[in-house]
């Protein structure tokens, strides 16, 4: 069919108006942020395969289970060791903990601090991923009427998992902290100096100081420092030690603490907003003293 | 029949983009980390029973889901499985239809169609082309297609060319 010279003509032109196509989509797209149409469209194709999706992600739950049992248990035996040894260290950690909530509990009672009240979440599953081999976003059945919004942090028992960058009235869109489209203000407590941390794919995230005075050392913690996130919510950990060069930012990687690729369900941060750390309350404005001509006052 | 090998063409894409937005996502069936890229395998064996201009039709749609399901500007996977179809389609009637023909066609062609991604993908500023492990996501998708391939062209070959044996010699 192809050898005809018409049809090669007519298919060569249909290929050459699809691919024209799709870079105006791409074009607009981008130009839009994923608003627009385009958002719409996304919307309306969630909404649409939603319903599928969560009765697939069900009935193949238990062959996925399956099928990662076998393929896990060579090493649960290693896993049972190691997890009875951390259950021994987790003990000595609980009683030192314990004593230091006692001494927390006074100090506070002494300054006057009240203890920060746990942040409002909602609890969502995970039902599907992306359609593309190299997305970084999860969808969960939590949407606008759960009072899920853009922006929101998603987290899990072992720290951030991601945000939510679109939401329907039950479904939301995830965006993974591995996402490179996504950059996180982090802390790293043993120094208490900041940076940046961004996505790199399916591979461990790149930490940015530009301002470290400090290096930084492999099992470091890093954890969120409150400008876009909530405070303290543990990143990951620092996988390669670093140390500071005078006019170069320290640049390391750092290991998710999330296994992100075994995440069934997270908890969605509803109660807390960028502006609730204080940088835009009105009482927090200082207003610059009145201007006096000096002239006019020696007269 | 062509209205209904369309259909079911387009019915094997849609249940193709639910099947790898869950059975092969990220927290279920997955081995090294990546999985198959069932949309593309499903478009390629599909195109290679469809007449032309349906056949590149249901490339570019396939993409389009995908775009709408994923994180990717709108576009971007349409462009790669239209390219994909086109080139299927150019490579379809000139040679054999054997089993090591249409292994390392397929090997090719979702290496190809992935690989455009991540370039087209670097230009609108999606950063694919920065993940330290890329060969890897390039390389055991397309080996995973190939496995999965005579499976799916045997159920689709039957579907779309009932009276057809599905690997003629």
């Amino acid at each position: 069919m192809l050898s005809s010279g018409r049809r090669f003509d007519r298919t060569t032109a249909l290929f050459l108006s699809l691919l024209a196509a799709s870079f105006i989509f791409a074009t607009f797209d981008v130009r839009a942020q994923g608003g627009g149409a385009g958002g719409i469209m996304r919307d309306g194709a969630q909404q649409l395969f939603a319903p599928a999706q969560k009765a697939a992600a069900l009935a193949v739950s238990p062959v996925v289970g399956f099928v990662d049992g076998i393929s896990n248990i060579a090493g649960l035996r290693a896993e049972n060791e190691r997890l009875q040894a951390e259950v021994g260290r987790l003990e000595q950690q609980l009683r030192e903990t314990a004593a230091l909530e006692r001494r927390v509990a006074e100090l506070e009672a002494i300054s006057g601090l009240e203890a920060p009240e746990e942040l409002a979440a909602v609890t969502a599953r995970i039902f599907a991923g992306g359609a593309g081999t190299f997305d970084q976003i999860r969808y969960i059945d939590k949407g606008k009427a759960d009072g899920v919004l853009v922006g929101n942090a998603v987290i899990d028992e072992h720290g951030l998992v991601g945000r939510v960058d679109r939401v329907t009235e039950n479904n939301a869109r995830v965006r993974l902290i591995t996402d490179p489209l996504v950059a996180v203000g982090v802390r790293v407590e043993s120094t208490n100096e900041t940076g940046v941390v961004t996505g790199r794919g399916s591979s461990a995230l790149r930490l940015e100081m530009f301002q470290a005075t400090q290096p930084v050392r492999e099992g470091d913690v890093v954890v969120t420092d409150g400008s876009r996130f909530p405070p303290g919510i543990v990143v990951g950990f620092v996988s390669e030690t670093a140390d500071v060069v005078v006019g170069f930012a320290l640049r390391t990687s750092v290991e998710p603490a999330v296994p992100l690729s075994e995440v069934d369900f997270v908890k969605v941060v509803v109660g807390w907003s960028p502006l609730d750390a204080g940088i835009e309350e009105p009482g927090g404005l200082v207003e610059p003293p009145p201007f006096v001509d000096p002239a006019a006052e020696r007269r | 029949m062509r209205s209904r090998g369309l259909a079911i063409a387009l019915a094997s894409v849609l249940l193709s983009v639910v099947v790898q937005t869950t059975v092969f996502a990220p927290d279920a069936v997955r081995l090294f980390g990546t999985a198959p890229n069932l949309v593309l395998l499903v478009v390629v064996v599909c195109v290679r029973w469809l007449d032309p201009d349906p056949a590149l039709l249901l490339g570019f749609t396939a993409g389009l889901l995908v775009d709408l399901l994923g994180s990717a500007p709108l576009g971007l996977w349409a462009m790669s499985l239209t390219v994909v179809a086109y080139l299927t389609l150019q490579v379809r009637d000139r040679v054999a239809d054997g089993p090591l023909v249409v292994g390392v066609g397929i090997l090719g062609l979702t290496f190809v169609g992935q690989f455009l991604f991540v370039v087209l993908g670097t230009l609108f500023g999606l950063q694919t082309i920065t993940d330290p492990q890329l060969v890897k996501n390039l390389v055991l998708p397309s080996m995973y297609n190939v496995i999965l391939a005579p499976g799916v062209f045997w159920v689709l070959a039957r579907l779309l060319r009932p009276q057809q044996r599905v690997w003629s010699t």
